[in-house]
């Protein structure tokens, strides 16, 4: 009887220890939440969260009362004429060939070592559950367990940014999303939270020779708009993930999307795969918790 | 002994970017940089010092497509040859391209790009907070 005891506080101490690596996550993804939706939720605080936006265009072309669920379409959440090209564009999706060819390398990519994909990625409707943090390995993002599988294989790494990469994340997203799957980012070790925290870091540090962080653009900018763009904001912004955008011509993954705005910062992009993507993406990832996978999807 | 030896290299590394970036956040960047008072030739070497501490720490700065490590190649090379102008080559989607700037801007500008860079990591040590809401960003 002691024994038990003893073995289920042990085991209760372990649950509630291990239910603490997520709690600064938590928190931060509430309040997350809290802040967007309390910016976008009338236009009686727009002199406080736009001060910048004519008010006219915050009367005719934004859509206020916005909910948690809603920001996973980005700028289309809120910005009235962009949903209305957006919806206009999805009537004839430009990444079904994507989804096509990313099933065809899923289902008849035989490796040297005589095994596919399959063997790696049994399910495919996988794309909410990265990045996950592996012991040993650290943050591994989606592009990263398909260049392990890869390597493993006896094979060459792909590019993290496009191509073949971008292919098979979307038929992994298209079938995630129509088996109704959310993103679902777990942080269940001491090291899971510290690479939790150094994304964060990462995320929220002003950097590049025009000392922008990603939040400048994506927490507190989320709304304005630089040039005739809406920025886009963090809460949702890896559900729709890999992307065809307008400016590529072509699908690309969110390593690629992430170099982009370095470049934009003005300091050498972080290589895709690199400890510091990861962490960001795991970061980001985490924020979007909840969320739907609903990717592919279309943007600028 | 091997061990203690590889240690205390790490040890002397660690210590030594550490240091670097403790320099670099006394600096006075209008006038470490100005090179009508110091020179190009010192502007120059100021970049040379402390653009690979920003290059460790992801940080590097780039403009118009140019990391700061090409503008202090080409600089150098130019003031070695005692050109007016600097013709900075860089790789743009795989695609070979230059761009031309005096000599004394380029440098100018390799200078501050390389202790900005670094000044701005521990700016941020002290900023990031303010940022994240529900913690420094009040909504």
């Amino acid at each position: 009887m002691k024994k038990i005891v003893i073995a289920s506080v042990v085991g209760s101490i372990a649950f509630l220890n291990g239910a603490n690596f997520n709690e600064e996550a938590e928190k931060d993804r509430k309040a997350l939440i809290a802040y967007f939706e309390k910016k976008f939720a009338d236009k009686k605080n727009a002199a406080l969260y736009f001060p910048y936006t004519p008010k006219e265009e915050l009367e005719n072309n934004f859509r206020w009362g916005i909910k948690w669920e809603e920001f996973r379409l980005g700028s289309y959440a809120f910005n009235k004429t962009g949903r209305a090209q957006y919806e206009e564009m999805n009537e004839f999706p430009p990444y079904e060939d994507n989804i096509e060819a990313g099933k065809e390398l899923y289902e008849k990519t035989k490796f040297k070592s005589g095994k596919s994909f399959k063997d790696c990625f049994p399910d495919p409707a996988i794309a909410g559950d990265y990045p996950k943090y592996i012991k040993g390995k650290g943050v591994v993002t989606l592009g990263g367990a398909i260049n392990n599988c890869l390597v493993e294989n006896g094979e060459k790494p792909w590019n993290m940014n496009k191509g073949k990469m971008a292919d098979l994340q979307a038929y992994f997203a298209a079938t995630s999303r129509e088996k109704g799957k959310k993103i679902n980012i777990v942080i269940d070790s001491k090291e899971a939270a510290e690479a939790y925290a150094r994304g964060k870091k990462a995320y929220y540090s002003q950097r590049g020779y025009l000392k922008l962080s990603c939040a400048t653009c994506h927490v507190q900018g989320a709304g304005q708009r630089v040039r005739n763009e809406y920025m886009s904001p963090l809460l949702g912004h890896v559900t729709h993930f890999p992307v065809y955008r307008l400016k590529w011509e072509a699908l690309g993954t969110l390593e690629r999307r992430v170099k982009g705005c370095n470049k934009d910062q003005g300091e050498t992009p972080h290589k895709p795969g690199s400890q510091w993507m990861n962490e960001l993406a795991y970061f980001m990832a985490y924020m979007s918790n909840g969320l739907p996978v609903d990717g592919p999807d279309i943007r600028k | 002994m091997k061990k203690i030896v590889l240690a205390a290299v790490a040890f002397g590394v660690t210590l030594g970017s550490a240091n670097l970036l403790e320099e670099a956040v006394k600096l006075d960047v209008k006038k470490v940089c100005d090179v009508k008072t110091n020179g190009l030739e010192k502007v120059i070497g100021v970049a040379e010092k402390f653009n690979p501490e920003a290059i460790k720490l992801g940080v590097e700065f780039k403009r118009l497509g140019i990391r700061n490590r090409e503008y202090i190649k080409y600089t150098k090379e130019a003031i070695k040859k005692k050109q007016k102008e600097a013709v900075i080559k860089y790789k743009e989607k795989g695609k070979e391209k230059s761009q031309t700037f005096p000599t004394d801007y380029a440098a100018w500008r390799a200078c501050t790009f390389a202790i900005r860079a670094l000044q701005q990591v521990k700016e941020a040590e002290e900023t990031w907070r303010l940022a994240v809401p529900g913690d420094g960003f009040k909504f």
